[in-house]
């Protein structure tokens, strides 16, 4: 395993998550004619959410001091196993793609124990939204991946990345167009973006992410919020190198290789950025019964995906 | 460029296009709000005349460009122009229900999009441009059927046949490698243009006589 390496992204994760949702909010204000808090105001929050006392319920056991760093730590360790500016991934020995599917449903899975702990009616209502809308999703997810990792014939993540980087020249073939369309959705969907979650609100009927994390504050509160930040950011850099891993710099590559594959992966996450913003502008939230047909039209495009790409040889 | 390369990226192009298609009918089928429905439409037929196009340019077959631009001026400006315009007149914006919610009628597309594949199968061996997009004009074929059928609106089952149309006008395209001759190609477009013209004045009178554009209610008689 390369040290460096596994500093730098490890960095990466920790530093440019918490400025990935700044932007967003910031330019969704911009957008709306508002002017936003600075990017960079997410970091003053966690700093402060740090420095300030918890307040535990009394009700509360065990599992809800012990989920926060649940979900912070497999957020961050599915970051290290997804290619971020360099193939190999710090830890692609140690899992591939059902790693990453899995790491993220153990950390929704305490995140939704954790929502359900203290026995506030919102906390309970949030997780089992979550839990619904995640039972639809993360198939959605998987099989999307599963698109594009048997034409890499590999689950390995780095592997998959080199193989759609081999195939430049060439355009998407019509499997990955279904898995790219597929993906986006469940994105919007696992970063609890507009069509399916209001990240800006806390209105109770509407809520899913937010009503899980009306107990915590303090510490745990940075962790869940730092965490949540952390796993829009592995999502993103999924979506973007699985499909266009343009600018990814190769093994063995070296410091200049490796910035200019830093700037074209910012480059791209900073056009993603802006991709969610205008969803997020231009849609409304959906009722929430609605919400499982936005996403098993997903489901359904993935399998798509997956059909074709035995299909058309 | 040597032509082999041209060939194939104008191949690829062709078949990334007729899954965008694809993809715009199935999210068609997701979708209730009329307006968004039309656009939708004209998106797929924009994809349509950009196919029609590369087909053109590949073949240096000058009257596919005229499908082309026909396509262009009928399909993404004129059709969608009118029907937003009966939209607006007629003052519903959204599709009731349907028969089958939209889950489901996602899923009998998905296997409907298999079987236009598993139909299209022996055909795609033959080496041609754009072989591949046999499978998806089938697929938008079955599913323009589905759509019609699923639907209550009339004004949805319009767009429906012009979508079944839509899967006709590929087909062509992409199976006889420089489509119909140019009088069947001139004959189904007006057929279609005359068809929805006269459909936009029938929903119209159907909304008129019946307060609704619903068509399960034509078969009660009126006292």
């Amino acid at each position: 395993m390369n040290l460096p390496a596994l500093v730098l992204q490890l960095l990466l994760l920790l530093l440019l998550a918490p400025l990935v949702s700044g932007v967003i909010k910031n330019w969704k204000a911009k957008l709306q004619n508002r002017r936003g808090p600075r990017p960079w105001q997410v970091y003053f929050d966690l700093a402060k959410f740090l420095r300030k006392d918890m307040v535990i319920s009394e009700h509360a056991s065990w599992v809800f001091s012990f989920a926060p760093y649940v979900v912070f730590l497999t957020a961050l360790l599915t970051g290290l196993m997804v290619p971020m500016v360099h193939t190999p991934a710090p830890l692609s020995l140690y899992g591939g793609v059902l790693a990453v599917v899995g790491l993220l449903a153990l950390g929704r899975f305490f995140l939704a124990l954790g929502g359900l702990d203290p026995a506030s009616a919102f906390g309970g209502m949030g997780s089992s939204r979550e839990m619904t809308l995640s039972a639809i999703a993360e198939p959605a997810l998987m099989l999307a991946i599963f698109t594009v990792a048997i034409t890499a014939k590999s689950t390995d993540l780095s592997q998959i990345a080199l193989s759609t980087q081999s195939a430049t020249g060439k355009l998407l073939n019509p499997a990955h167009v279904l898995a790219f369309a597929a993906m986006f959705v469940v994105l919007l969907a696992e970063t609890g973006r507009i069509p399916v979650d209001n990240p800006a609100t806390h209105l109770e009927l509407t809520m899913i992410h937010e009503a899980m994390l009306l107990e915590y504050s303090g510490r745990h509160l940075a962790f869940m919020e730092w965490g949540a930040s952390i796993k829009q950011l592995v999502l993103m850099t999924l979506f973007l190198n699985v499909f266009f891993p343009v600018g990814l710099a190769g093994p063995g590559a070296g410091a200049g290789a490796l910035g200019l594959s830093l700037l074209a992966f910012l480059a791209k996450l900073l056009a993603l950025s802006a991709a969610v913003v205008v969803v997020e502008t231009t849609n409304a939230k959906l009722r929430l019964f609605r919400a499982p047909d936005l996403l098993s039209a997903a489901f359904v495009l993935a399998t798509l995906a997956l059909l074709s790409t035995f299909l058309f040889h | 460029m040597n032509p082999s390369a041209a060939t194939e990226i104008s191949s690829q192009a062709i078949t990334l296009m007729a899954t965008l298609m694809l993809l715009v009918q199935l999210l068609m089928t997701a979708q209730r709000m009329l307006l968004t429905s039309i656009r939708l439409f004209a998106i797929q037929s924009l994809l349509l005349a950009g196919i029609a196009a590369l087909v053109a340019y590949h073949h240096n077959a000058s009257h596919v460009y005229v499908v082309a631009g026909l396509t262009l001026i009928g399909k993404v400006i004129f059709l969608p122009w009118l029907l937003n315009r009966l939209v607006h007149r007629i003052q519903i914006h959204q599709e009731i229900e349907p028969l089958l919610n939209a889950p489901t009628s996602m899923l009998i597309c998905g296997g409907l999009t298999l079987l236009g594949y598993v139909l299209a199968r022996p055909f795609t061996s033959m080496e041609r441009l754009g072989n591949n997009t046999l499978g998806i004009a089938l697929t938008l074929l079955l599913t323009g059927f589905f759509l019609m059928i699923n639907r209550r609106k009339a004004l949805t089952q319009v767009l429906a046949l012009l979508t079944v149309e839509n899967g006709v006008m590929l087909a062509a395209v992409a199976l006889t490698s420089y489509g119909m001759p140019l009088v069947v190609e001139l004959g189904i477009f007006f057929d279609v243009l005359v068809a929805v013209m006269v459909l936009g004045i029938l929903v119209y009178r159907i909304r008129e006589s019946f307060a609704s554009m619903d068509t399960s209610k034509l078969n009660q008689l009126k006292g």
